[in-house]
């Protein structure tokens, strides 16, 4: 089957980034394949590697993040689709969803897979938006996954319990985290990387965007909080009594 | 005038605590605005919670009744808040932010062309459009975000509004559904691992976090006497969840659940970013971890540096004593 990973470039959450003037900076260099995705690409990957197969991947990003598309090539898939936009171009799950399902109705795929939601915005929507215009049935959430022959089957992380959905492909599902540990590239598979094709296209139209980042603003700062003291008796006596009477939460 | 819709999400047979305060809001944001307020509701016998929502001050509420609603799918969900949609003409669309919600919202948008904002801290009405606040890159900071058009979707996390009950006179109008099932081009097999029983995490008031300190079957017991005490729901970081020692559905954080409870007991847990964006809104935190330097004491109010395996039993002894007294 063909799998096809929708992957993003995502700022490293984990580096100094500050806000300026209500936008956010930090340093274009700390940037990272977003965590839900290079989880996709893993299961792409493993299930191609059980039941034979290819894993391609499409991100839509600025120049720079072709590296992102190496990294992805490096861990093992095949192929790369870039669809090029300006570093300022203003993009919404909706928008990205857009552009996605304008190349699938040209490319195909067996399986999409997505992550469950990117690291930095943490919309979580663009998978079910893509599958929606699709027409595909989907699932999302997904911490397993396994092949049944023309179908796939997903273990989804619901509210009470894990659901376990057969979907018939073509089909979409979303990728948690919490599926599998990604592989770190061997240096073997980051040279091969450098061969593997990439396809560049410039996007033209960027269909608009209805949701707008007005601003950003730091969270309200808590309180700041104390160390109790003493030995653990005392500290359970006194943190029992801080909940009773300061906090009133007992 | 137009109307604000709030969706009610089912949880083990009954509305989930996020829902209604997501009504809540809506019935503020309604009487505000002078618009109508309604509610609906998915569930095999929808009716049987009309009379809980219309404490919330729900004008209509509307109930699709269909067997296959007794588990989450999401097409037949998004078919029926379709229908719902184009009916109503709501301009905003209130859901709590469950898993349940997450599966249907991206397809539900594009079905009713619909700006969409997942997982918002605030919302309001602002001139024509809607404007929210939600915690980006792993909760670090807000982004003030706006979108166009009616109708406007928004989901909530639980706990940024107050659930408050406003009796009113609720209208309760049966729409009618058919799903052909053979147009569900996927199937079910089987839930497993469902909670019964048990408090929800997302609804819990006290909550009590097992993180990569707690290990072992010793460790374990210890959170749940403490649970027991505080009637707390237990969660768990994603380290715990990994070595399969607590439930997934426990986990809190960036890629599992989002708590504000009263009362938020970390046990064994650094305080990743990753983590503290599930758990930071809590009113009061608790930390119990050997390391001063850990994280989690950053944004604790009352932190214990100390073995958990000492500092358990000694709290569960002065809970009780406490609760005692108390009754
Ligand atoms: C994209 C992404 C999403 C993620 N999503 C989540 C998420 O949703 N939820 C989540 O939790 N994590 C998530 N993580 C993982 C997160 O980064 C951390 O790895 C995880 O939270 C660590 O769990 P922990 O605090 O239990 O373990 P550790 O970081 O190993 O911390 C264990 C702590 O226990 C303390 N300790 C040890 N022994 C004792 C003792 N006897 N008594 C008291 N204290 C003790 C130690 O000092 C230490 O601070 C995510 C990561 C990524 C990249
Ligand atoms: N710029 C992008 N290029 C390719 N895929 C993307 C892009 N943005 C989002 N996606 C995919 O959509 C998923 C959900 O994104 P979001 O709805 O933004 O949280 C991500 O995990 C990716 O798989």
């Amino acid at each position: 089957m063909k799998f096809c990973v929708c992957i993003k470039q995502v700022p490293d959450v984990t580096a100094p980034i500050q806000i300026r003037d209500g936008e956010l900076a930090m340093d274009a260099g700390r940037v990272v394949l977003n965590a839900y995705d290079a989880s996709a690409v893993e299961e792409a990957l493993v299930l191609t590697e059980q039941h034979g197969g290819e894993v391609e991947v499409i991100l839509i990003g600025p120049d720079r993040a072709t590296e992102t598309i190496r990294k992805a090539l490096a861990m093992g898939a095949a192929k790369g689709t870039h669809l090029v936009v300006a570093e300022d171009a203003e993009l919404d799950s909706a928008s990205v969803s857009k552009l996605l399902a304008d190349f699938f109705q040209d490319a195909g795929a067996d399986v999409i897979l997505t992550g469950k939601q990117a690291q930095d915005t943490d919309a979580g929507l663009g998978g079910a938006m893509l599958a929606e215009r699709l027409g595909l049935p989907y699932a999302t959430n997904a911490v397993g996954l396994a092949q049944e022959g023309e179908t796939l089957v997903v273990t989804r992380q619901g509210d009470t319990g894990q659901e376990i959905i057969a979907l018939p492909t073509p089909c979409l599902v979303t990728c948690s985290n919490d599926m599998n540990d990604p592989r770190i590239p061997s240096l073997k598979g980051v040279m091969g990387a450098k061969r593997k094709p990439i396809d560049s296209r410039p996007v033209v139209d960027i269909p608009a965007a209805r949701v707008r980042t007005l601003r950003y603003e730091p969270l309200p700062t808590r309180e700041p909080g104390r160390v109790l003291e003493g030995e653990p008796h005392e500290q359970a006596a006194e943190v029992v009594h801080l909940l009773e009477t300061e906090a009133s939460v007992l | 005038m137009s109307t604000i819709l709030s969706f009610i999400a089912i949880q083990n047979g009954k509305p989930t605590r996020s829902s209604f305060e997501g009504l809540s809001r809506a019935r503020h944001l309604a009487a505000q605005h002078g618009h109508t307020l309604a509610a609906v509701v998915l569930a095999p016998d929808a009716s049987a919670f009309t009379d809980e929502i219309a404490r919330y001050g729900a004008q209509t509420i509307y109930t699709v009744s269909d067997p296959i609603f007794a588990q989450h799918m999401n097409a037949p969900v998004v078919r029926a808040l379709e229908a719902v949609i184009a009916q109503v003409q709501p301009a905003l669309v209130v859901f709590p932010s469950s898993e349940g919600v997450k599966d249907v919202l991206g397809a539900l948008a594009v079905r009713t062309h619909a700006a969409v904002l997942p997982d918002v801290a605030s919302f309001d009405l602002a001139d024509g459009g809607v404007e929210a606040t939600r915690p980006v890159m792993a909760s670090k900071f807000y982004a003030r975000v706006r979108a166009e058009g009616e109708p406007v979707l928004v989901s909530v996390r639980s706990g940024s509004y107050e659930a408050t009950e406003s009796p009113a006179d609720a209208t309760v109008e049966a729409l009618p559904f058919s799903f052909d099932e053979s147009s569900l081009k996927q199937t079910l097999r089987e839930v497993v691992g469902a909670a019964t029983g048990g408090i929800d995490l997302a609804d819990a008031r006290v909550v009590i976090s097992a993180g990569r300190g707690v290990k072992d079957e010793a460790g374990q017991h210890l959170v749940q006497e403490l649970a027991d005490v505080l009637g707390a729901a237990i969660g768990a970081s994603r380290a715990v969840v990994e070595n399969g020692m607590f439930p997934a559905t426990a986990q809190i954080g960036q890629t599992g659940k989002v708590v504000s409870p009263d009362l938020y007991i970390g046990v064994g847990i650094s305080g990743a970013i990753q983590h503290v964006a599930g758990m930071v809104n809590s009113r009061v935190i608790v930390a119990i971890n050997t390391n001063p330097d850990a994280p989690i004491f950053e944004v604790a109010t009352y932190g214990i540096v100390g073995d958990l395996y000492t500092v358990l039993p000694l709290l569960i002894e002065e809970l009780k004593k406490a609760k005692a007294v108390a009754a």
